[in-house]
């Protein structure tokens, strides 16, 4: 038990989420946390720090058996657990595929996660997989269309989901709302939570030229559930969505603000490539952590 | 089509083509013009295909070598993705080898694409129970000529003419790569997952028509006399013993049954 992450509150945690998944009613609050990746499994078991819940890749676990669910199972026993998809395709106006919806719920009916997630976007069309977050035009079209399908998968998981504003590079001339807009309207509608990842709010703001403070203020406090904080690369006239270098002092800076306009949300450090040891990205969570903890005492 | 449908295919064209066919569904601004916003789109699409098809042909890549790289571009342009797992489009690699020029005039690329994406699904196919010699031993002796060898489902067996198995075993231990050899006939590379670690090597000329005659369901009396073909009957038996007993110590057999 001596490695276990601060014994009391852990075990509460899991409590929380545990009783979560039969009630439909609020979800649970999770602390600082970190993206699952199998480059840490080894370290992050042997040595768990303050790191107080995880973040898995639902489809990297969406498989028949072996290794994955192997180490997944582990986890399971000394985290609580999040999943975190990145093909539901919410947006797409291809069918949503039922074969994946059906392996997703037994997944999460296998390790009982805390709550599930995707992402604001669509991810193919026409029987073809792009794998990339793709935007939509905001426009009352694809608001209806996104909000029915919402529904329809909440229903499947019988679990509400949260969903992530993604990184952008391109915005479409039909756009009739901002982003922000769009998905507060989504969540509000569809009645599903936000993952608000700090980082991309910032992205798409220098890529398209919009105040990220207006985007805070344009979402609503109770939707919100989860922060995501990771890196980006300078492109040439672009900033690139790399979520593979530390987090920069103007997501810092940004991440502040949404503590004090959201208050205590589970928080936690995204690094899906160029991956340094664990400790790194333990002192980057500890840094959300000393950055947020003040603000959130002062308000209470 | 919808106007959301029409936004869709026009960026899904514009992601997959070489260059982006003009289109004024996209905004162009003082940050920057429409073709440098999709470049960042077609550019990823590429770069992850590319890294999710490397890290499952290891065996390929040490085999192709340099051209490695042009091999799976001319995949990937030849074939858009269509399974919402990454890894998934590794399973037309194979086909799309055996049949586009100038890859089809050396099959052995084919092969080897084959075993590693046979590496590659036993890795996370379904668990599976294996029998032990206690199961086996607990046979009566007359049941024997009737019974039946379950094999473990994730087993393949894969013909190949050239040494693939070597320039997998290279990859995986990041040795130098190996001669291409190729043998005048054709012999067999098994692949099979015991517990979580997925093995392969290659097959005795002996063994293999016994162990696909086990995996066709045929019983224990036939496999007898299809392993007497390649031995004399003093010989045959202690050849038999052997083969069960390497069989059972690789976790090959799930289960046991009666014809
Ligand atoms: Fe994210």
């Amino acid at each position: 038990m001596s490695t276990c992450p601060a014994p009391s509150s852990y075990a509460n945690n899991v409590a929380m989420a545990m009783t979560s998944t039969t009630s439909s009613g609020a979800l649970p609050y999770l602390g600082y946390g970190l993206g699952l990746r199998v480059e840490h499994y080894e370290s992050l078991l042997a040595n768990p720090g303050q790191v107080e819940w995880l973040e898995v890749v639902s489809e990297n676990y969406m498989v028949s058996g072996g290794l994955p669910l192997v180490w997944l199972d582990r986890f399971r026993e000394r985290f609580p657990l999040v999943m975190h998809g990145v093909s539901l395709s919410i947006g797409s106006t291809d069918p949503l595929d039922d074969d994946y919806l059906a392996r997703l719920a037994a997944l999460a009916q296998r390790i009982e996660p805390a709550w599930v997630s995707d992402h604001l976007c669509w991810t193919g069309v026409q029987g073809v997989n792009l794998h990339d977050l793709m935007p939509l035009p905001y426009t009352e079209e694809a608001l209806d269309h996104v909000v029915s399908r919402v529904k329809r998968v909440q229903d499947t998981l019988k679990r509400r989901i949260l969903l992530e504003n993604v990184s952008s590079y391109v915005s479409f001339a039909d756009s009739q709302l901002t982003e922000w807009e769009f998905l507060a309207a989504i969540a509000e509608r569809a009645d599903c939570m936000i993952l608000l990842d700090i980082n991309n709010v910032h992205v798409s703001a220098m890529n398209h030229g919009f105040s990220s403070l207006d985007y805070l203020r344009g979402i609503p406090v109770s939707r919100v559930h989860q922060f995501h904080l990771a890196g980006y690369e300078e492109g040439e006239k672009l900033i690139i969505d790399t979520h593979d270098a530390p987090v920069s002092n103007a997501v810092w800076d940004l991440y502040v603000e949404a503590v004090r306009r959201f208050g205590r949300v589970s928080t936690m450090i995204e690094r899906d490539d160029n991956f340094p040891p664990l400790a790194e990205l333990m002192a980057e969570l500890e840094h959300a952590r000393q950055l947020a903890e003040p603000l959130l005492r002062d308000a209470a | 089509m919808s106007a959301l449908q029409a936004i869709q295919q026009q960026m899904l064209q514009a992601v997959l083509a070489e260059k982006a066919p003009p289109t004024n569904a996209i905004r162009s601004d003082d940050i920057a013009d429409v073709e440098s916003r999709l470049a960042i789109y077609r550019h990823g699409y590429r770069i992850r295909l590319r890294d999710a098809l490397r890290t499952e042909f290891s065996g390929l890549q040490c085999m192709a070598g340099q051209r490695f790289d042009a091999l799976l571009d001319k995949y990937i342009d030849a074939h858009p993705s269509e399974h919402y797992n990454i890894r998934w489009h590794g399973s037309g690699v194979a086909a799309f080898l055996a049949y586009a020029r100038p890859w089809r005039d050396k099959p052995q690329l084919a092969e080897m694409a084959r075993l590693d994406w046979a590496i590659s699904t036993a890795f996370d196919a379904a668990n599976e129970t294996s029998v032990g010699m206690a199961e086996l031993s607990s046979v009566p002796p007359d049941a024997w000529a009737n019974l039946q060898l379950l094999m473990q489902e994730n087993l393949q067996l894969l013909g190949s003419l050239y040494n693939i198995d070597a320039f997998r075993r290279a990859a995986d231990n990041g040795a130098p790569r190996p001669r291409l050899r190729r043998f005048d006939q054709a012999h067999q590379v098994m692949v099979w997952r015991k517990g979580t670690t997925v093995h392969y090597r290659k097959l005795d000329p002996d063994e293999w028509p016994v162990l696909a005659a086990a995996m066709r369901g045929e019983p224990f009396a036939s496999l007898c006399v299809t392993l007497a073909q390649h031995h004399d009957e003093s010989a045959a038996m202690p050849r038999m013993v052997a083969l069960l007993q390497g069989w059972l110590e690789a976790g090959l057999i799930r289960g046991l049954a009666t014809v």
